[in-house]
């Protein structure tokens, strides 16, 4: 076969588009030359795909919400709605200062960082406050999980995030503790860097969750 | 090719990580504004979505796909204004990890939903079956 | 106090897994005081167990894989000697054992030889053959692989202390739900997964639907439970969505090491790398597509079962293409037969035939007669030993001397194949016939007296495949013994083409002094075409620099200690100990995350020393034309 004839160390299997008769240089597509990525771009990608795995779970949730909702209107409960909105604004006010501690921490500035950061969190635990309120009323209404596949798919999904959501206070935490304790350090940069692309994460699957269970019940 | 000439071809093609179009940008003012309008219209979208259910305005059958719509949209505002994914070469990997994701959702919510209502319509309801067993 | 935990829990009256063991824990205990007595305890601990080097990663990976293939075919013995001393009888294995040995089998096999050997492979290859020096996430690799060694473990204490499932290896409710399996058994399996499933994160799915499972044997949920709504199905749904892709994954990297090991054997350039690399594409989206054909039977409608059948025969192209892409890689070429070459020639034979019962079975009428029973046992065996078992061994040959610095015995390497390869067919060629005889699967005892021959030939291969482990084990004692002699000095022993042969063997800590400037598909085979030509290395020494290289830590370790804490503590809910579990895991986070030095520096002189004596080696062997 003529992959063996026309043997070419430089391009054994004539796939670059040069003309191999003036011996050009290999140019190789891509990000190929100067070597990897910077670190910073090498963990913010990395945790990237993390976060679309997560989404890929919380799809595996979702899926079974929606395969048990289709068959449980009447049972279903009527969400308050107004508990729903100040949720909603909650997460994404939250999600609107965590920007701006970005925005901080890219001009070194710690205390302002560290003051966005905490209103972040104060934000997220009043989600989360109002969201364990939402839930023990459920369960004290006999909606809870255990009583029945809608209440435990809902419970699974909703808790899955709101889970997402407390892991994300205390990594916050912490986080906070050691930018006071160590500064802006590179390494406390892409950490920082990770925690905004979770906590924008969340307010994405919170986006999917308040529209297609919480107010899809209400659609006439 | 020089050590210095690999260094600058590298530059110019470099890769930006999801959440970090930022950086390096030294006028904030433009990072605040992509906050700001990105919050604003995340805020537009959450209200015309509660407006949604509650108004007479739109074709009932019409609402829950009015509703996906609009998550759709907030998602991409999201995606846009909070996450600065865009979709220049240098985004272009973000872009495609971003894709593969969206289609497995895809695949496993519409193709579980197709499915499992196929198999409802064919099957004898599980609690019956059991019954019957009994 | 401890939950459901009493003495009751340790097998007494069972004297196989009492004996076994037994056996085992004084093994393992004859081991560790070893290691100690000899002062290795301090090596161990710093070179190995809290290393973030990927080759070291990739090892342990794969020395777990080989254990636990151990353990998994003495599951596999236990089953083939029941059927054959089962006939009109009982045989030795009471049901409900019985159905613990298969549900194990299957599940360390897949979970806990399949996966870690094709990932320990990954781990140690790829950065070298990138020309880089280590995984981008080299932490997280160390905490990945723990984590899967915890579930191994988790596993294994089962035999101990409880019980297995009895549901098989993908564990379906209504039989996997508390009321129907209320011991421990189940809970062993979802916490082992669930644990282990947390270091391969991107198995989403597989654990959301494990802990589905698991929110309703625990906490009284209704997914999948028969009242309140439930539904069985979802969970057989979403497990075979993880499910299908999952043997895609192990499959693929198989691949790859053949297309290495094809092209190095045959001296030739793979032929139809584009062709590969879009097939593999395919194959990754279209793997996400047939998830349905494991469930045909299961009431869907024609048009569903026609869509995933037509979807599973499409699945077939893209192989196939990569069979021809291999075969022509061969043809013209100039074809050694050592071990690795000869596992993949029998791949290639293997695999195919079980590709071919796979496309059969896609045909939903066909299914129809054919689900469960064993030709779908032959059928998976096929390709999954076929393929990737095969590769793992083709993988283990090849690389083993990159990883340690001598070969493996090559005359002991072919006695394992040949073992391996007739016994696998003598082994499974008569399941086929039995599933076409209407044999079911799992079965504990059987009265059909056509069916007994078949499963005495079968039960003869299972011996047959017996010798050939016991030949890789002898291989690789005699190659430790006699390694001086199988010392691979220049570094590249197969006369290679990609770049991890351009390193010395083993590769040191930083795997290139300098990072290779690469152009072309085949650098290393460029460069040493070159070289040759020359009769000397192609470049000056250059001027070393030091290195950094990210430092161990033992989170890794620590943090899957506490994982199989909150396993076991899950399991016989003691739930106390399971907070202390949840506790250590988020104290060794918040250690690591607090640590000042991420790397430490090795100095230029040691770059210097382990590469001039690289160049050393090969200039003289450029030198004597080698």
């Amino acid at each position: 076969m003529s992959a063996v004839s026309s043997f070419s160390p430089v391009d054994p299997n004539h796939l670059g588009h040069n003309d191999l008769s003036r011996e050009t240089e290999w140019d190789t597509p891509g990000r190929g030359e100067g070597g990897p990525a910077s670190k910073s771009v090498i963990v913010s990608y990395g945790f990237w795909i993390f976060l679309l795995s997560d989404i890929v779970m919380f799809s595996a949730f979702f899926a079974s919400f929606q395969v048990v909702a289709g068959n449980a209107n009447g049972a279903a409960p009527r969400f308050d709605l107004s508990n729903l909105a100040v949720e909603t604004g909650c997460l994404l006010l939250s999600s609107f200062l965590c920007g701006m501690a970005s925005l901080c921490a890219n001009r070194r500035r710690l205390f302002g960082t560290e003051i966005f950061l905490l209103l972040t969190g104060i934000l997220g635990a009043v989600f989360l406050t109002l969201e364990i309120r939402e839930f023990v009323g459920l369960i004290q209404q006999h909606q809870g999980p255990a009583d029945g596949a809608y209440y435990s798919a809902f419970f699974a999904l909703v808790g899955c995030h709101g889970l997402h959501v407390t892991v994300g206070l205390l990594w916050l935490g912490t986080m906070m503790a050691q930018i006071a304790a160590k500064g802006l350090r590179p390494d406390m940069l892409r950490r920082l860097t990770c925690f905004s692309l979770f906590w924008h994460a969340l307010d994405i699957v919170w986006v999917a969750i308040f529209s297609l269970v919480y107010l899809m019940r209400f659609a006439p | 090719m020089s050590q210095q000439g690999i260094a600058r071809e590298a530059e110019q093609g470099r890769d930006v990580g999801p959440g970090l179009g930022l950086e390096g940008h030294e006028d904030t003012s433009r990072g605040l504004r992509s906050y700001l309008i990105g919050f604003a219209l995340a805020v537009g979208l959450t209200a015309a979505s509660f407006w949604a259910v509650q108004t007479h305005a739109i074709y009932g059958p019409g609402v829950p796909v009015a509703l996906a719509a609009l998550a759709i949209a907030q998602m991409g505002i999201h995606l846009v204004f909070f996450l600065h994914i865009t979709t220049g070469p240098d985004n272009t990997n973000n872009v495609l990890a971003l894709v593969f994701g969206v289609l497995i959702v895809f695949l496993v919510v519409f193709g579980s939903l197709w499915i499992m209502s196929n198999l409802n319509h064919n099957m004898i309801p599980m609690k019956m079956l059991m019954d019957m067993q009994r | 106090m401890f939950g459901r935990l009493t003495w009751q829990a340790i097998p007494w009256s069972e004297p196989i897994p009492l004996i076994a063991a037994g056996v085992v824990g004084l093994g393992l205990a004859a081991i560790v005081a070893w290691v100690f007595a000899k002062g290795y305890a301090p090596y161990i601990w710093k070179e190995w167990i809290t290393s973030v080097d990927h080759k070291r990663i990739g090892v342990m990976y794969c020395l777990l894989a080989l254990v636990m293939l151990l353990r998994g075919f003495s599951d596999a013995v236990m089953m083939r000697s029941q059927q054959v001393l089962a006939f009109h009888g009982g045989g030795y294995l009471p049901p409900d054992h019985y159905n613990q040995i298969f549900s194990a089998h299957g599940t360390i096999m897949i979970f806990f030889v399949a996966m870690p050997f094709v990932i320990g492979l990954m781990n140690f290859v790829v950065p070298l053959q990138l020309g880089i020096r280590d995984v981008a996430f080299p932490t997280l690799n160390s905490v990945s692989f723990w984590l899967t060694a915890a579930g191994a473990l988790l596993v294994n204490i089962s035999l101990v202390v409880g019980e297995f499932a009895r549901t098989g290896w993908l564990p379906y409710p209504p039989l996997s739900e508390l009321q129907y399996s209320p011991g421990v058994g189940v809970d062993y399996y979802l916490w082992s997964l669930q644990i282990s499933g947390a270091g391969t994160l991107l198995s989403g799915i597989n654990l959301v639907t494990t802990a589905m499972l698991l929110l309703d044997r625990y906490l009284g949920f209704h997914f999948f439970t028969n009242e309140m709504g439930g539904n069985p199905m979802m969970f057989v749904n979403l497990i075979w969505v993880w499910g299908h892709p999952e043997v895609y994954i192990l499959v693929l990297p198989a691949f790859g090491v053949f297309s290495e090991v094809i092209s190095t054997f045959s001296g030739k350039p793979l032929f139809g790398y584009r062709s590969m690399v879009a097939a593999t594409m395919a194959i990754c989206v279209l793997s996400w597509l047939v998830w349905l054909h494991h469930f045909f039977t299961m009431g869907a409608g024609a048009d569903v079962n026609g869509f995933f059948g037509i979807m599973t025969m499409i699945i077939a192209v893209p192989t196939g293409v990569k069979v021809y892409n291999w075969l022509f890689t061969m043809y013209g070429g100039k074809v050694r037969f050592e071990p690795p070459m000869l596992w993949s020639i029998g791949f290639m034979v293997t695999f195919v035939i079980g590709g071919m019962t796979g496309v059969l079975m896609a045909v939903p009428p066909a299914d129809f007669v054919l689900h469960n029973s064993l030709f779908l046992v032959a059928h998976f065996h096929n390709v999954i030993i076929g393929g990737v078992l095969f590769g793992a061994f083709a993988g283990y040959n090849y690389w083993f001397p990159k990883a340690f610095g001598f070969r493996l015995d090559e005359k002991w390497g072919r006695r394992a194949f040949w073992l391996w390869f007739v016994g696998f067919y003598t082994a499974f060629m008569p399941l086929y016939v039995l599933g076409l005889l209407g044999m079911t699967r799992r079965m504990q005892h059987f009265d059909r007296p056509e069916w007994y021959p078949w499963v005495l030939v079968a039960a003869a291969g299972a011996g047959l495949i017996t010798l050939g482990i016991c030949a890789q084990v002898i291989q690789l004692a005699v190659s430790i013994r006699d390694r001086a002699l199988l010392r691979d000095i220049t570094g590249d022993p197969w006369d290679g083409r990609t770049l991890e042969w351009a390193t010395a063997s083993p590769p040191p800590a930083f795997n290139f002094a300098v990072m290779p400037n690469v152009k072309g598909e085949e650098p290393y085979w460029g460069m040493k075409t070159k070289a040759r030509e020359l009769a000397h290395l192609l470049t000056a020494e250059p001027s070393y620099q030091p290195i950094s290289v990210p430092r161990n830590t033992a989170t890794g370790v620590v943090t899957a200690f506490f994982a199989v804490v909150i396993g076991f503590a899950m399991i016989w809910r003691i739930y106390w100990l399971a907070g202390i579990g949840f506790i250590g895991v988020y104290a060794a986070f918040v250690v690591f995350a607090w640590r000042d030095r991420s790397e430490e520096e090795i100095p230029a002189a040691e770059v210097a020393r382990r590469d001039r004596e690289n160049r050393l080696v090969r200039t003289s062997a450029l030198a004597k034309g080698a």
